[in-house]
């Protein structure tokens, strides 16, 4: 299991993230949140490139900072810019990531061409990563990660520039590689994880504000979200969460603490509108 | 819980475990990744490097007969520099820097492992241009030692900069530094700074050049055994 505990990071008087706790323990969990809100420097911490100024992160009761290089041994990462080496094919690019994981030679020959098959790159294992799509690059992304067979798998912002079909074939695969580990995603993308995430970890103002299954953060609004085709009826005080077009009229969907079923119909929350809500006066 | 009762602690939990020495740690290195992907993608910076270094060493030669020494010293620690220079700003921009702290070797004790091969190269390319820049045998006692000099007084800032500045251009900048200076000071003293050089005993170079190598080693012997500083940093 992996714990923070009272886990606090500051940048000089900046501080990133306060007093947080968490417990991860297998399956898919989302840090969702708005950019600058703290993901990234969490997943820092996780993958030791930073440390915690106060607090501490355990790997099975062990500090992952005095596990060194076993803690790394057991983590999977692939960052938020992911950078690969374009004059390399994805065959190459892989077996050098398994010598810098330490693997042995022949297993790394048989792992690299196994996750090739996995991430759908068999036709294009030896050509150049030169002329690859972001999608086709996240891909070799996700294979690297998986080269040592993480019991921890940190993913930082993966689908961000992926078209639609990209992004579904990411999640995909994500949730096929989340049996038996840990999958820690971070995201500001919410339909990248209504589907997959066991559990979403949400930060406001650089503190923990929820570690929750999706439908129980759902059920936070329950009862506050409506739909209407003419919003000027609505008298009492609402939150505009989004608008879509049905049939020539302009739906907008809305939040409010008072009951509007008199003029309005009632919805059932999504993540989405959980996220809108919960981050109404930041940037998003 | 005090420190002292966290260590007895962990001790008995994991045994009494030795942490390797830099030595060990560079052979484990060596063993591990092997040359090939020791320097994996760094031949651009180091075919760049030796086409800088041959142009540099066509110039050198025609240096006039009163500014030796201000051009071995200028010229000696180039091979080192550009190298470490080249790949290290190769390898921080390159998207993968941080990737690769994550595995167990980092990418710092890589560096470490390349730096020191870097040092070795430079010593003995230092040893060429003095041997290039000195009128016989004599002369070569005194330029080396300069040559060493400048070799390690380059080096020391450089890898203090590589071991605690996390920007990608912080060594690119040190280089233009370097190189500025190095053609400022014969420009703006002319024949005075040439009298300074040539005037410096060969004992006092050696010695100096000894103390820059030593903490130069001391660098690369912490950049190979303390994992934990980068993420300090």
């Amino acid at each position: 299991m992996l714990a923070l505990n009272n886990v606090t990071k500051n940048y000089g008087k900046f501080t990133a993230l306060e007093n947080i706790n968490l417990e991860f323990s297998g399956g898919v969990y989302a840090l969702l949140a708005p950019n600058g809100a703290g993901k990234t420097t969490l997943i820092k911490m996780l993958t030791t490139l930073i440390f915690p100024t106060k607090g501490e992160i355990l790997w099975n009761g062990d500090e992952i900072v005095k596990l060194d290089a076993s803690y790394r041994d057991s983590i999977g990462y692939l960052p938020q810019d992911f950078g690969y080496y374009k004059n390399h094919s994805p065959r190459e690019f892989l077996l050098y990531m398994s010598a810098m994981k330490c693997m042995d030679r022949a297993a790394a020959k048989r792992r690299t061409e196994e996750l090739i098959e996995v991430v759908g790159l068999s036709d294009v294992r030896d050509k150049k990563m030169r002329k690859f799509s972001g999608g086709m690059i996240q891909r070799v992304g996700i294979a690297q990660a998986m080269l040592n067979d993480p019991k921890i798998l940190i993913l930082d912002e993966p689908t961000a520039g992926l078209d639609p079909k990209e992004r579904v074939r990411f999640r995909n695969l994500i949730s096929s590689l989340s049996k038996d580990r840990i999958v820690i995603l971070s995201t500001h993308i919410v339909s990248d994880i209504e589907t997959i995430a066991g559990s979403v970890i949400m930060f406001k103002d650089h503190k923990l504000l929820t570690n929750d299954a999706p439908t129980a953060i759902c059920g936070t609004l329950a009862g506050k979200v409506y739909e209407t085709d003419d919003i000027s009826a609505i008298t009492a005080p609402y939150l505009a969460l989004t608008e879509h077009q049905d049939g020539g009229r302009t739906i907008t969907r809305f939040a409010s603490e008072r009951d509007c079923s008199n003029v309005a119909v009632s919805a059932a929350p999504n993540l989405e509108d959980v996220f809108l809500y919960v981050y109404r006066d930041e940037a998003v | 819980m005090t420190d002292k009762d966290r260590s007895i602690e962990y001790i008995l939990d994991h045994g009494l475990v030795k942490p390797k020495t830099a030595r060990e740690q560079a052979r484990d290195i060596l063993r591990t990744f092997g040359f090939k992907f020791i320097f994996w993608d760094m031949a651009f910076s180091l075919i760049f490097a030796a086409i800088t270094i041959v142009v540099v060493l066509a110039v050198f030669v025609a240096v006039p007969e009163n500014y030796r020494y201000s051009a071995t010293v200028a010229v000696a620690p180039l091979l080192y520099l550009l190298v470490s220079v080249f790949t290290e700003t190769e390898e921080r921009a390159s998207g993968l820097y941080e990737l690769k702290q994550t595995c167990r070797y980092t990418t710092r004790q890589i560096t470490a492992f390349r730096t020191a091969c870097y040092s070795v190269a430079g010593a003995g390319y230092t040893a060429v241009v003095a041997w290039m820049g000195a009128r016989g045998a004599l002369e070569f006692m005194t330029m080396y030692p300069l040559g060493l000099l400048a070799l390690f007084t380059c080096a020391v800032p450089q890898l203090t900069l590589t071991r605690y500045a996390r920007h990608r251009w912080a060594n690119a900048l040190y280089a233009a530094v370097w190189v500025f200076v190095n053609l400022a000071l014969p420009l703006r003293l002319g024949e005075n700074w040439e009298k300074t050089l040539a005037g410096i005993p060969a004992a006092v170079s050696l010695g100096i050049a000894v103390a820059g190598a030593a903490i130069s080693a001391y660098q690369i012997k912490k950049m190979l055994t303390e994992v934990q500083a980068y993420a300090r940093a």
